[in-house]
């Protein structure tokens, strides 16, 4: 624990902010401002919902999965879906499959600009980050146009979607695309170029490739470590066979990876350009037909209980894929059991490794890089147990100490 | 035995992985399914995964068989208890970085007896396993060997240990710690 004669100080940080799926703590071994060691402990609103889907059926369980996350709701219930289809042997209309690929990269256009907004606040970054919540309304605008809500959307089903493109949703996005293309390479310069930006991510909570694969890391995290891995391109699902998806890596663009923060933002923000690109390829190409595999619900429900067996899906959220597994048995109505491996679950796998030698102001940005689904800073409190005394550090005071490093940096 | 933690390139053809399967597990091999996952337009076959039902001995020899074809990339364990057993599935990835449509999914599901419900921790091998080791620890009660960090994940710090809140028998959560909010 102690490093000669310093001493060392445990910082824990977290659990709990409220409205977030994924509360964490994580304490961190510090001398001075620098950390020494790491420990996450998740678990601290662990809400049993896997448990809770014992008791309902499939359709019951997509509500249930659709809440296990705000932000990528959909894309938790594309895997459960896909689970229970592949459980079932139920195939997924052509249109349908091309819908549910067209919300998922919605989903990861906003999950993707809340996330680098977001990161250029923890530093300090207002404009940056105001700018980023204004372009973000717009992709939120077209999925309130496309599905009706903002959050939740509500739209997949077991064997297909609910709600089919209209012409006019269709129309919204096209315009969106256009919207981005205007103006979000405005975003994108203001923080790539600049240089305060860039030192406060560049060589910061550095994850190496070889602890990448060691440690399984998933999505922007890894793909910022330079692995090409991407399930949209290493086995396609939905329409992604047909849109033709390459792993964005940062060697692509800079000729070298760091695996830090500055990486998993860069990949983040390119991946914004490229999803614009598959939402064009998919209103471009689109087929028309059926949007369901049998839109009466009593026939699907039928059709689930006579199922039998574990269905696999699996797919890549916006951070990370995501994993679901559904255990259903002929003659049961409710399913028998579900795992959830959301990527959070296996990003934070790697978070002690970045942590290693870092500063404490740089904390805040560390565990906002591999975009958790959680917010565990609501207060802090730092402990001497040597010299027995303890203060609470809240959250604004660690955002005012990441904040107050920027302003180091810059001279002022 | 350690792999180098990288991923091929070029992926060997299912069947070709099919076969290492047969011949390393031999005698441990209960039963061996191959699904082929399609979508698209035209519909086509876009990915496969394998599913490989396996007893416990012949479990690290696999593992070690397959580390050598590709660092295998684990995504998460599921199990259930299935009365005198408890099985344990390890959902995998092999030829992650390896082109197009040629990742292939592995699952290998074990059965685990419950009056011996222990089981070879992954976790020096492959360090991502540390979690799902953890949580089917403390929510099956399978003992992982070797695993270094016993500490409760998902579970409170004040929870009773001898209760496995995944378990179907007496070890689960009794009806009376059952609190219906509806």
């Amino acid at each position: 624990m102690s490093a000669g004669s310093h001493k060392t100080y445990r910082i824990p940080i977290g659990p709990v902010h409220v409205g977030l799926k994924e509360p964490v703590t994580t304490w961190l071994d510090v001398d001075g401002e620098r950390i020494v060691k790491a420990t996450v402990r998740p678990g601290s609103i662990h809400r049993g919902i896997e448990w809770m889907a014992r008791e309902r059926n499939p359709i019951q369980v997509i509500y249930l999965a659709e809440r296990i996350c705000g932000i990528c709701s959909f894309t938790h219930i594309v895997a459960f879906l896909r689970a229970v289809e592949d459980a079932a042997k139920i195939e997924v209309p052509i249109r349908a499959q091309y819908i549910r690929s067209l919300v998922l990269e919605l989903e990861r256009v906003h999950s993707h600009i809340l996330w680098a907004g977001v990161a250029c606040y923890t530093f300090g970054y207002d404009s940056a980050f105001n700018l980023g919540m204004l372009l973000r309304e717009k992709v939120m605008d077209v999925l309130e146009a496309l599905t009706g809500n903002r959050v939740n959307y509500g739209v997949g089903t077991v064997g297909g979607v609910r709600r089919d493109l209209t012409p006019r949703a269709a129309k919204a996005v096209r315009e969106m695309i256009q919207f981005y293309r205007r103006e979000f390479q405005t975003f994108l310069d203001v923080v790539t170029e600049d240089p305060i930006a860039r030192a406060r991510m560049r060589n910061v909570g550095v994850l190496s490739q070889e602890d990448a694969v060691k440690y399984c890391a998933l999505g922007p995290t890894a793909r910022g470590s330079g692995l090409r891995v991407d399930l949209r391109h290493s086995s396609p699902y939905e329409a992604y066979g047909d849109l033709g998806v390459t792993p964005l890596v940062p060697q692509d663009y800079t000729g070298e990876v760091f695996g830090d923060v500055y990486d998993r933002f860069f990949v983040r923000v390119m991946e914004v350009v490229q999803s614009l690109e598959l939402l064009e390829k998919i209103v471009d190409g689109i087929p028309e037909g059926p949007i369901a595999w049998e839109p009466k619900l009593p026939k699907v429900l039928a059709a689930l209980k006579a199922a039998d067996g574990i269905g696999w899906g699996i797919i890549e959220g916006p951070r990370g894929d995501d994993t679901h597994v559904v255990k259903l048995t002929r003659g049961e109505e409710n399913v028998t059991w579900w795992k959830v491996r959301a990527p959070t679950y296996a990003n934070a796998v790697s978070w002690p490794l970045m942590f290693q030698n870092q500063e404490i102001a740089d904390a805040p940005l560390i565990i906002n890089s591999i975009d958790p689904c959680i917010s565990c800073m609501e207060r802090i409190l730092v402990s001497d147990a040597r010299a027995g005394r303890s203060e609470i550090l809240t959250r604004a005071n660690l955002v005012e100490r990441c904040r107050e490093k920027t302003r180091r940096l810059m001279g002022a | 035995m350690t792999c180098r933690p990288q991923y091929v390139k070029e992926c060997k053809c299912p069947d070709e992985v099919m076969s290492c399967i047969r011949e390393t597990l031999g005698e441990s091999l209960l039963e061996m399914e191959m699904r082929e996952r399609m979508d698209g337009m035209p519909r086509r076959v876009l990915y496969r995964d394998l599913w490989v039902h396996l007893k416990r001995e012949g479990f690290l020899k696999l593992v070690d068989r397959l580390m050598e074809i590709d660092f295998l990339h684990f995504h998460v364990m599921s199990g259930n208890d299935d009365g005198e057993v408890v099985t344990l599935n390890l959902h995998c990835s092999l030829f992650r970085e390896a082109g197009s449509g040629h990742r292939l999914g592995v699952t290998l599901s074990i059965p685990i007896p419950k009056d011996d419900l222990v089981f070879p921790s992954l976790s020096s091998r492959i360090p991502g396993t540390e979690y799902s080791e953890r949580e089917m620890r403390e929510m099956l009660g399978i003992h992982f060997e070797g695993l270094p960090n016993t500490d409760l994940l998902f579970l409170p710090e004040n929870w009773d240990e001898e209760i496995k809140p995944w378990r179907r028998d007496e070890t689960g959560p009794s009806p009376e710690s059952i609190r219906e909010l509806s």
